[in-house]
């Protein structure tokens, strides 16, 4: 009787642990989304919402808080934002930029150019970054025209001003702190709360620009991709950014989800050091190297097709010559073993990799996991570097520690995903990483390349203003790139956006910039 | 070493466990035989294929041959872990029987060691450890050491303490016996028996320890073939390709099971005889 008693006490608490257990869990899957909420599962490296620390902007400006003067469009074109129109004088060194009488911040206050003037010079105040993109005279407020005199001729001064950097904020607010709440701005949607593991924002009631769809937002960091993934499978979130390329299959049900898709305006590239004494610094070995790397199939098979395949510094969603560029190092493996054999190195002792002078051809390839692609691109080099005998050392390292080791040159291959065109073209992008150091003038280039024809085309593109001489130069510039072997171009991400068949018009633009818009609204 | 061989006559579980550890270590040194490719070599163009007649446990995503990679994988987890087992086996027992036989401060100083160690939670440690010297399978023995070793030396200064106190031992001292001579004649083979039970049965316990740090990175770097690193390399894939991280994965729960048997297998075996004195 006591072993029955028990026996049944014990079924009893098993029973009522899996109804307790049943009870919680498992959302309401068909809810549809209405207008009181929209949740949007994001990554998110900003500790605070201050637009001129670090690249923190670009999160005040993804979130629909802020807005800057200028907007890039689909094809990367300056367009008007909070400046209706602007005008270049004759001498081409002052600008100015009307600002759209319309404009209000979401405390009511309007825009006038003295208050933009104030807000840009706060950001050069505070951020050394901005004096890396343009450099200005003085800046003058006249009514609504805002007056900028830069110190040399700037042909990209709109697409300069379109950076987060210079988002546009009340600055005759003076009693909020704007690193935990956030400045006042004139963007759809304004912050409740905020923390980087969570960002809770409302309806700008004031917004100068139309309705806003949504009257609450809740945008939770969800950094890796899988749980990201899973948590809009789970109905957790509305929408997400950037479905890693394992996960997107699992979308493509198009009664349920919509997933928009483009080539980003991002590079994939691992660059060369090729100074005296590296092993790279023979072009023979440079060549050899790109040469055996099928980019075809990395890109392909190994990333279910959600990167293009590399071939020219600047991506083919950008219109600079990419499909008239000629890569003399296309994917030709026997031709490596030529090339490598050319240059002297032979496997003298039978341990699969060649050598010269008694010692191995060996690199150290330096990379970081934060994306998921990086350290997949390491791994296909090494394997598919020691079928024609070079040894690839894979180095991971916290990205923190990596730009350094850039800067110092610690590295044979060193990647990284790269945005190249922040500022509208990508003139600043082909500067940064090839233009030749001198003293420090370039400080991301440590490899050691170097090509006076391709600096004298730089300093002509600096003062160049017509859009099709700048598309030239920079496709002469590119062309050089490729035939001297200056860097291994990996591929170019597609960026997505992924959202639940209620909502329209979540759409993924070229620009890192634009995530939660005044668009994106539930479908009716 | 005659117990050992009688139990494996007279108990049956000892003997098949026994048998299935010895053919686990055979399939690890059978390795290049039974592998059917390299388990480095990458056909990238068969990258994630499902398991099936060419690929008996399929491709991971570089187009590697997972059969291969599991297989090579038994080498470097269980050499891993032996080695493991006694780099902790003989540090631990070496600092325990040191800390009982002489006391005084010897003791006071390594038990404190002992007791700072254990205040700190093991796999941070190791982590920590790992992370400063580099990623590699010889770091994460290393790491896993230095924060595993306070349970033996605990337990051989527990055994020692008794055992010191035995009429045998105090003869030996009378008569002269050099500390090194009663150590290793008297002390060390009555405390030998309980230590190596413990050893056998953590076998388990420190082999996921030693998965774990491969997992998160720490431990083998790619593109090594170990059952760890292999299921962080799956992870990504969990819901597309799931054979990445199940083969690994049953790899390890075999190995881990099979040895946590034999280790209780060794207890019944050798146990009986030290509660008879």
């Amino acid at each position: 009787m006591k072993k029955l008693f028990k026996v049944s006490a014990a079924a009893a608490m098993i029973g009522l642990l899996a109804f307790a257990a049943a009870g919680c869990g498992g959302g309401d899957k068909k809810a549809t989304i209405t207008n009181n909420m929209v949740k949007f599962g994001v990554t998110n490296f900003a500790d605070n919402l201050d637009p001129s620390d670090n690249f923190f902007s670009w999160v005040v400006m993804r979130y629909g808080l802020g807005e800057c003067l200028v907007k890039f469009d689909n094809k990367m074109n300056s367009t008007p934002w909070l400046a209706d129109k602007w005008s270049i004088s004759d001498d081409k060194l002052t600008w100015t930029f009307h600002i759209n009488d319309k404009v209000k911040f979401s405390n009511g206050d309007k825009l006038t150019a003295e208050i933009a003037k104030e807000s840009l010079e706060r950001t050069f105040k505070l951020s050394n970054r901005a004096q890396s993109i343009f450099e200005y005279d003085e800046i003058k407020a006249d009514g609504q025209n805002l007056i900028i005199k830069t110190k040399k001729p700037t042909p990209s001064l709109p697409g300069m001003l379109a950076d987060p950097l210079f988002i546009i904020i009340d600055t005759k607010v003076t009693n909020r702190d704007i690193k935990k709440e956030g400045p006042i701005c004139t963007g759809p949607y304004a912050v409740k709360t905020y923390s980087k593991a969570k960002a809770v924002m409302v309806r700008n009631e004031n917004y100068w620009d139309g309705a806003v769809p949504f009257k609450n937002a809740e945008i939770p960091t969800i950094d890796d991709p899988n749980t990201r993934a899973m948590a809009l499978q789970k109905g957790e979130i509305d929408f997400a950014i950037n479905i890693a390329s394992g996960d997107l299959q699992l979308f493509k049900d198009k009664n349920k989800y919509n997933i928009s898709e483009i080539a980003s305006l991002r590079t994939v590239l691992a660059q060369i050091n090729m100074n005296e004494g590296r092993p790279l610094h023979d072009p023979k070995v440079r060549s050899a190297l790109i040469q055996c790397l099928d980019r075809e199939t990395y890109n392909k098979v190994l990333l279910k097709d959600t990167f293009i395949p590399g071939k020219a510094p600047v991506p083919p969603s950008l219109d600079y010559g990419f499909d008239q560029l000629k890569d003399p190092n296309a994917y030709n493996p026997e031709n490596a073993k030529k090339l490598l054999a050319e240059a002297g190195w032979k496997d003298s002792d039978g341990d699969g990799y060649v050598d010269k002078g008694g010692k191995n051809l060996e690199i150290d390839f330096v990379f970081y996991s934060g994306r998921a692609e990086l350290p997949l691109y390491a791994e296909a080099t090494q394997a598919d570097a020691k079928k024609i005998g070079i040894k690839v050392n894979m180095k991971n390292v916290d990205y923190n520690v990596l730009d350094p080791m850039r800067q110092r040159g610690e590295f044979d291959l060193c990647i990284s995903n790269i945005l190249t065109a922040n500022t509208g073209d990508p003139e600043v992008y082909l500067n940064w990483y090839w233009k030749t150091n001198v003293n420090g003038s370039q400080p991301q280039n440590s490899t050691g390349y170097s090509n006076a024809k391709y600096d004298a085309l730089s300093d002509k593109l600096a003062v160049e203003f017509d859009p099709a001489k700048r598309r030239e130069y920079m496709i002469e510039m590119q062309q050089i790139l490729l035939d001297d072997g200056a860097a291994l171009f990996f591929g170019y991400p597609k960026t997505n956006m992924v959202s639940k068949k209620g909502l329209q018009n979540a759409n993924i633009y070229p620009a890192d910039y634009y995530w939660l818009t005044k668009d994106i609204a539930p479908k009716n | 070493m005659e117990t050992l061989v009688n139990g494996f006559k007279t108990n049956r579980a000892f003997a098949v466990t026994s048998l299935l550890v010895l053919l686990l270590l055979a399939i690890a040194l059978a390795a290049p035989v039974l592998a059917p490719f390299d388990p480095t070599h990458a056909e990238m163009k068969d990258a994630f294929l499902e398991p099936g007649m060419s690929h008996l446990f399929g491709t991971d995503k570089l187009g590697r041959d997972c059969f291969s990679r599991v297989l090579y994988g038994a080498r470097a987890s269980l050499s891993g872990v032996l080695f493991l087992v006694c780099s902790v086996f003989v540090v631990g027992t070496t600092m325990g029987v040191l800390s009982g036989y002489f006391g005084g401060k010897v003791d006071v100083v390594i038990m404190r060691i002992s007791d700072m160690m254990i205040s700190f939670p093991g796999m941070i440690l190791a982590i920590a450890v790992a992370g400063i010297m580099g990623g590699s399978l010889v770091n994460a023995v290393i790491a896993l050491t230095i924060v595993s070793w306070t349970k033996y030396a605990r337990l051989a200064r527990s055994l020692v303490l008794k055992v010191k106190r035995r009429d045998f031992v105090e003869a030996a001292i009378v008569n002269g016996g050099t500390p090194t001579h009663i150590l290793w004649t008297h002390i060390l083979p009555n405390i030998l028996p309980m230590m190596v039970i413990t050893a056998a049965a953590d076998i388990g316990a420190l082999m996921m320890e030693l998965a774990g740090l491969s997992f998160l990175g720490f431990g083998s770097q790619p593109p090594a073939p170990e059952w760890g690193l292999m299921l962080n390399e799956g992870r990504q894939q969990l819901q597309t390709a799931p054979w990445l991280m199940f083969f690994p994965g049953l790899a390890i729960f075999i190995t881990v099971m099979v040895f946590n048997l034999w280790g209780d297998n060794l207890r019944d075996v050798l146990d009986p005889r030290n509660d008879a004195e």
